[in-house]
């Protein structure tokens, strides 16, 4: 079985206008973020969460009411996976969490049972944070290194330029489906784990294109740079739509099947790997190609920018 | 050919590997299951004593297989098997408060303290840092050092440097402390395999697997330890009540009306307290006795196992442990001690030890409300902290030495103002220094010159840390207390007589709890979730690629296998976060084997032969696989170094997925396609489309 052979789809041609296109796609993204906050999980910022079922059929509401009686400032509830289990959330740790575990004994007396309670202090959070922080930024870097040396300092800026634009589109869209209230997405260590892999796969994706194109300038020497790159995305166009079909695969079975904690995470790995694809395939070499073009002709007189190492 | 013996070998020997390593976990689950029957039917006796006895039959027949397969099994979070983890702070600022001295305490120390406790709650610097920075901000303008507020306990022109050693070091010791206390507390809640250490200078981390009760463990984990000094009263009293104590309990139990009628029942009874006795016991047993010339000997005339089985029956709570009786003087011989008849020796001092086995008895039957009336109320028995460092090492038994001590505390911990451990010049050996204040001192020189010979236990939490003899009256509130075995118990002492003098409370920080059907449900959706992935792949990967497909497929399902089984050799621990990363894993493996596939293709489309196709296939395809899975494994490396709890477990799976992928990917698929080929195969599908000659 074979979807393309000898496909020849001028992806390089509408170079421009998916610059623009992602361009405006990232302006939005950043809007999005000054207009609606993200929601930072308890990881980052500290609190309690207590999640908890019935063994009988509990209406939200009904819960909610109940649970106001306490009077419990900041208080959050929603549901969590399957039917009757609930979260509810209270920035305070020390008494929050008993106050909540109370009022529920008095509501519900044996009907109940916590599955999981966690209690966040305000330092830690604000560590946890610092420290994904850093472990993005430290990411990014070590890769665009290593992409520096393995190939040229060029190719790295185009691999970053496209986990920039990965991060930014992919966070974008969560946000929206966050406030939608399709999925209940907040920022916190499983967040920051699915956005630093889908910044590893896009990069992944990336190389692969970039290796076809360092094999490809030795093998076809007097082709047009644009070309070049264009020849080099349709030969592995194949084993891109292979592998990014497989991976959403799982993810999309993750998301159904891998219960309340990975179903977060396995959701931003899905967006994250199609916008990734879509940029490895359409913006990381556009860098790469203008600096071969456009300005190879300003600098014409020194050779040595362009030779393959 | 003689190539392919190499391939299949090296097939076989990872697959005998990943099978040989992850043995235990299997077993251990296969005995999980029986210690859950024997728990259920212990349950059902009803009363302590038979469940205790079932317990120790699965002990007996399991207990050694069962321990050695845990050690070697599979961890897994607590995230799936639900449990109590819980990361706690020592107030170092508090310390620093409480190491001032009080009289020099003035607003320009207090405004430091307040300006250094506010950064601290947001700061990741440590907190005698951040003092230090204040200090030097507020208080040296003003013409104050450190030295017009610490005081180094002994040393008069203490510098700075040394003031802000003084305080790095009580600062960790007050963490060492606060982790041996939790220890004990939690080895005594009966908690199985927690796992508590510290993280860097501050911090203790503890992972309390299958705690549900939050409230009470965190009541546990958080009050503070009580140091007391008690006087050992190891004497013909305490004896006299374990007699009593033997007496009631045989008498219960029908021992003498029943003695000669009902053999049956007697033989089933010294069965059980045999279990129970322990290895010293065991050692002494009344051998000596049998040549004793006794009048009242009642052991007369008897064979040697009727002489154990009668002492069993008749002392059923002393035979659980070894007496000794030491006479006065100095140097005087232990000499074992048997409850044989009501003499018991007046001066003189009794010694107790026994072996960890029996200590769940024992502190059972003592607990026993008709039980507690024996023990005269001013006294109390209390249980050494550490087994003994000696037997541990020779036969590998922990045995302990308990103690009978007044219940009162002569003196508590507050009165000490620093402890230190040091080597004594002429033996060279351990000892710790104590240093007590004005108040203390007076007491102890008044305690110790009424007690001379005598010994004080030194009670942490209920557990004595040491019980030296006195051998002069201490005045002036130094002492040096020698015996210690190593410096690690003597150092443990140094740290446990500071409970006293630091009062750095610990805190809670950052508390998970998860409850073990929230862990269950998990393990299962993850297992779900990971066959119904590694399902479509297969059925993507054969649908595509035809029998390079299967080759694939066996790849990725070794690789996965593998994952597993190096996670498990190193002593990993499986969490819900490392199973995504191991489905992941699953997804980008067949990225490798789609690359060489691909390749291949390429290359026969071509026009090359199978053979040639397949090696530039693999070689062509493997600058972009390696390219690719380092940037993957460097955004891996980064995120296990920096992450915390999830993302690490995540960051780790996924670094050793990437590990496996490139062998096996590399190495297994290319030696499977080699082996099928080599049997003079010229076709071998990878799902390309038929090539037109």
């Amino acid at each position: 079985m074979q979807y393309f052979q000898n496909t020849n789809i001028d992806f390089v041609g509408k170079r421009k206008f998916f610059t623009i296109f992602s361009t405006i796609l990232n302006i939005i993204g950043i809007v999005l973020t000054i207009f609606l906050p993200p929601q930072l999980g308890i990881d980052f910022k500290g609190g309690a969460e207590i999640a908890f079922e019935f063994n009988k059929d509990v209406k939200i509401s009904d819960l909610r009411s109940n649970l106001e009686k306490a009077n419990i400032r900041g208080l959050e509830l929603k549901s969590f996976g399957a039917a009757n289990q609930f979260l509810v959330r209270v920035p305070e740790i020390e008494t929050g969490p008993d106050k909540v575990t109370n009022i529920l004994q008095q509501s519900y007396s044996d009907q109940f049972n916590i599955i999981k309670i966690d209690k966040i202090g305000p330092k830690i959070g604000s560590e946890m944070f610092i420290k994904a922080l850093w472990a993005v930024l430290l990411a990014m870097i070590a890769m665009m290194i290593y992409i520096a040396f393995r190939f040229e300092f060029v190719y790295g800026v185009g691999a970053i330029i496209a986990i920039v634009h990965d991060v930014i589109v992919t966070f974008g869209i969560i946000l929206i489906v966050h406030h939608l209230g399709i999925l209940d997405l907040e920022v916190n260590q499983g967040f920051i784990a699915g956005i630093l892999t889908v910044v590893g796969y896009s990069v992944n994706d990336t190389v692969i294109i970039f290796d076809r194109i360092r094999e490809n300038r030795e093998k076809h020497k007097g082709l047009h740079f644009a070309k070049m790159v264009n020849l080099s995305i349709n030969e592995t166009l194949s084993r891109t739509i292979n592998t990014t079909a497989t991976t959403i695969g799982v993810l999309v079975i993750l998301i159904f099947f891998g219960g309340p904690v990975l179903q977060g995470f396995a959701f931003i790995m899905f967006i994250g790997i199609i916008v990734g694809t879509y940029s490895s395939v359409f913006i990381a070499s556009n860098y790469v190609i203008w600096y071969n073009t456009e300005r190879k002709s300003v600098i014409k007189d020194n050779p040595s920018l362009n030779t393959v190492k | 050919m003689k190539n392919n013996i190499g391939k299949i070998a090296l097939i076989i020997i990872v697959v005998a590997a990943v099978i040989v390593v992850m043995y235990p976990s299997y077993n251990a689950s296969n005995l999980e299951t029986k210690l859950k029957d024997y728990q259920a039917r212990a349950k059902k006796a009803g009363n302590p004593e038979d469940s205790l006895k079932i317990m120790e039959e699965f002990k007996k027949t399991y207990g050694a297989d069962l321990e050695s397969a845990k050690r070697n099994q599979l961890k897994l979070g607590l995230d799936l098997r639900g449990g109590m983890y819980v990361t706690m702070e020592v107030d170092v600022v508090k310390l620093i408060e409480e190491s001032a001295q009080r009289e020099s305490i003035d607003e320009i120390f207090t405004e430091v303290l307040d300006k250094t406790r506010e950064e601290v709650k947001t700061s990741d610097q440590e907190a005698i840092d951040i003092f230090l920075k204040h200090f030097n901000n507020i208080a040296r303008p003003k013409g104050k050092t450190l030295i017009s507020y610490f005081d180094v306990a002994d040393i008069r022109d203490a510098s700075e440097e040394e003031i802000i050693s003084k305080l790095r070091k009580d600062a960790g010791d007050a963490i060492d402390q606060a982790v041996e206390v939790i220890r004990q507390r939690v080895d005594q809640f009966g908690v199985a395999e927690p796992n508590i250490q510290k993280q860097g200078n501050s911090r203790i981390i503890l992972e309390l697997p299958g705690v549900e009760d939050d409230t009470q463990m965190r009541a546990l984990i958080s009050t503070t330890a009580r140091l007391e000094f008690n006087l050992v009263r190891n004497n013909a009293d305490i004896v006299r009540a374990f007699a009593k104590i033997d007496k009631y309990l045989a008498e219960k139990n029908g021992v003498f009306k029943k003695e000669k009628s009902d053999s049956l029942a007697v033989q089933k009874d010294t069965t059980k307290i045999t279990n129970d006795t322990t290895n010293i016991t065991k050692n002494d047993t009344l051998k000596s006795d049998t040549t004793k010339k006794d009048t009242n000997n009642p052991y007369e005339g008897l064979s040697e196992q009727q002489i154990q089985e009668k002492h069993y029956r008749e002392h059923p709570f002393t035979s659980l442990f070894a007496t000794y009786y030491v006479p006065e003087g100095e140097n005087a011989n232990w000499m074992p001690f048997y409850y044989i008849n009501d003499q018991i020796p007046e001066v003189g001092e009794f010694n107790f030890r026994i072996s960890k086995d029996s200590l769940a008895k024992f502190l059972e039957i003592l607990n026993r409300p008709d039980i507690k009336t024996f023990i005269p109320l001013d006294l109390k028995i209390a249980i050494g902290a550490k087994p003994d460092p000696r037997v541990l090492k020779q036969n590998k038994v922990e045995i302990f030495d308990f103690y009978c001590v007044k219940r009162e505390p002569e003196l508590t911990g507050d009165v000490i103002v620093d402890a230190s451990q040091s080597f004594d010049p002429t033996t060279n050996a351990p000892v710790v220094n104590m240093t007590m204040n004005d108040e203390g001192s007076e007491k102890w020189a008044r305690i110790t010159g009424a007690n001379l010979k005598k010994r004080i236990a030194i009670v942490l939490d209920d557990r004595v840390y040491s019980a030296p003899v006195v051998q002069t009256k201490i005045t002036g509130g130094r002492s040096q207390i020698s015996g210690s075995s190593n410096v690690e118990e003597a150092r443990l002492l140094e740290v446990i007589l500071k409970a006293g003098a630091l009062k750095a409370p610990v805190k809670i920080v950052e508390e998970r709890v998860v409850g073990p059907s929230l862990g269950q449900d998990s393990i299962n959706a993850g297992i779900t979730a990971s066959i119904i992935a590694f399902l479509f792949v297969i059925l993507y990967m054969i649908m595509y690629y035809n029998a390079g497909g299967i080759v694939a497929d066996i790849s990725v399902l070794i690789n996965i296998s593998l994952i597993v089984a190096i996670l498990t050799s190193m002593k990993g621990t499986l969490t819900l976060p490392g199973i995504a990363g191991i489905v992941l894993t699953m997804g980008m493996a067949v990225d490798a084997n789609v690359l060489i596939f691909e390749r291949i293709r390429e290359e026969l489309a071509k026009g090359r032969s199978l053979r040639s196709a397949i090696d530039e296939g693999f070689s062509k395809a493997l600058s972009a696989i390696l390219d690719g899975n380092i940037t993957t494994g460097i955004t891996a490396f980064i995120l296990m170094t920096l992450g915390t709890g999830p993302i690490q477990g995540f960051a780790t799976t996924l670094l050793i997925g990437i590990l496996t992928t490139l062998f096996t990917a590399i190495i297994i698929s290319r030696a499977i396609i080699e082996i099928v080929i080599s049997n003079g195969a010229t076709q071998f599908s990878f799902g390309q489309p038929k090539v037109q000659a």
